[in-house]
């Protein structure tokens, strides 16, 4: 008999940060505690947005902009950095034990496994995705979903994706308060040819219930299960009401104060691959963003691959150099070699200013 | 020294299935992660410590690390109080990685009852049998990815 996971489906109504990030935290405390299936959520967020775990959200959003606009804004319980959400983007929650067949051990194996579900899902309306290890999903070289995760109870986890269906450049550049997504690079919003979405990359006006049918499909047929609609049961019911009391109406939960310094640096060195100029974020000691710009000749593919490896990684130079170093091509970026790059980064590192 | 299939795992330390390490010197144990979940994990990017004269339970969640985008669990190893946190971490959490059992220690608890807790943890052949299990896991889910 085919098992069969829950699924909690709410893509008619736009939900309220609150309520789709105290469902989401609900999933993996449901299936460690309350011996339920596993539990896929899909479905689609008010304008909103939402900051990593341990990120400093007043350095992370301009809050000003964001009541102004009537844009929410929360923190959430997985890692990574600021999440734009909206009506067109799907957001999918996952709760699971970490030991279940077919999904792959260890982090690195979590997120690949999770990734293929939804490149098969891209597959069947049309996209070729590809995994850019660690945590994105890339069509030729651009992000069209963020993965993120953290470990539940027990044996549990949670599983977070946002994916593009559309998506909105202009108010991420108004409410973000890093000075990254001001840089104009050739006449093009550096975003814009680093981000795409599921309408750009098909022409069409695809809608977001078709999306999430291909995703639906795909968990079935990667964990050979059979997905029954569902909703919050008694006890999940109360947890969710408990998980926006505790975490996402209350102050002290939004803005906590248990996270890494934020700064900003920019590196501009002159090398014979010509003008090097690098925007760094840095969180404590780790890098969160990192642009690469400059009149270099290089791809937007290999670009985009250099800077992933640098997210979310350590900003020390023997671990800047060993993850550049991992994705390094010959010629990725015409005349430029991983210590002259390297060497940048650490130029940005030094320049760093309190956001 | 034990090198068990290319991780570092000291003989003399104690080990828990969840990944955190034991160092016992009389009441006092210091805690860290072990290089098996240090190289499995990447780089840590931020470590959630705990407050010092909190009491712990053996097996409890008492500290929060995230490496990329992914927020994993510190799980005590014994039951007792945090006495001492490593607050290097707080500037350069990359410790954990580097040196895991020296510099990059985690937190010190005054142990309750190590009498009847070290022997729920793991040393010897029964750490090689679990990193064993854990790596023939790993072999069977890229076998029938």
């Amino acid at each position: 008999m085919t098992p069969y996971w829950r699924l909690f489906k709410n893509i008619s109504r736009p939900v309220s940060a609150a309520e789709g990030l105290a469902v989401d935290d609900t999933l993996p405390q449901s299936v460690a505690l309350n011996n339920s299936a596993p539990i896929l959520h899909l479905y689609t967020f008010v304008p909103s947005v939402n900051v990593g775990k341990y990120q400093d959200i007043e350095a992370a959003l301009r809050l000003d902009r964001c009541r102004a606009r009537g844009i929410a804004f929360s923190r959430r319980s997985t890692g990574g950095g600021t999440v734009i959400m909206g009506p067109d983007v799907v957001a999918l929650g996952l709760g699971i034990n970490f030991d279940y067949p077919g999904l792959g051990r260890g982090v690195g194996g979590i997120f690949e496994s999770l990734s293929l579900v939804l490149i098969t899902a891209l597959e069947k309306i049309g996209i070729q995705a590809c995994f850019q290890p660690k945590n994105d999903l890339e069509v030729a070289g651009r992000k069209i979903a963020g993965l993120s995760a953290a470990s539940g109870v027990g044996k549990s986890l949670l599983f977070h994706t946002s994916l593009l269906v559309e998506f909105d450049i202009d108010l991420m550049t108004d409410i973000m308060n890093t000075p990254l997504v001001k840089i104009r690079d050739k006449g093009y919003n550096c975003f814009s040819r680093r981000m795409t979405t599921v309408r750009r990359e098909l022409g069409r006006d695809i809608s977001v219930a078709e999306v999430t049918g291909a995703i639906e499909r795909a968990f079935q047929d990667k964990f050979n299960i059979r997905l029954q609609e569902d909703e919050p049961d008694a006890w999940e019911s109360k947890t969710i009401q408990a998980f926006i009391k505790e975490r996402y109406e209350n102050p002290e939960w939004i803005f906590s104060h248990k996270h890494p310094r934020a700064r900003m640096g920019i590196g501009q060195i002159k090398s014979k691959a010509g003008l090097l100029e690098i925007y760094l974020s840095l969180s404590g000691g780790a890098i969160e963003n990192v642009v690469i710009t400059g009149d270099f000749f290089s791809t937007s593919e290999n670009v985009r691959r250099l800077e992933n490896a640098l997210k979310w990684t350590s900003a020390r130079k023997e671990s800047i150099e060993q993850n550049l170093a991992s994705v390094w091509q010959k010629d990725m970026i015409y005349g430029l070699d991983v210590p002259t790059l390297t060497a940048a980064v650490l130029a940005a590192k030094e320049n760093q200013l309190r956001v | 020294m034990a090198d068990i299939k290319g991780y570092d795992m000291p003989d003399e330390l104690y080990y828990h299935k969840d990944h955190s390490w034991a160092r016992v010197e009389g009441t006092r144990v210091t805690v860290g992660m072990n290089d098996f979940f240090q190289k499995e994990s990447g780089d840590i990017v931020f470590v959630d410590l705990p407050e010092e004269e909190e009491d712990v339970e053996q097996g409890e969640v008492c500290g929060k690390i995230q490496s990329r985008k992914w927020i994993g669990k510190l799980v005590a190893p014994v039951s007792g109080e945090i006495v001492e946190i490593n607050e290097e971490l707080e500037e350069d959490t990359s410790l954990v990685n580097k040196d895991p059992y020296g510099e990059g220690w985690i937190l010190v608890i005054e142990a309750e009852d190590l009498d009847s807790e070290l022997g729920n943890l793991m040393q010897g052949e029964a750490l090689v049998e679990f990193i064993d299990a854990e790596l023939k896991r790993a072999e069977e889910e890229r076998a029938g990815a």
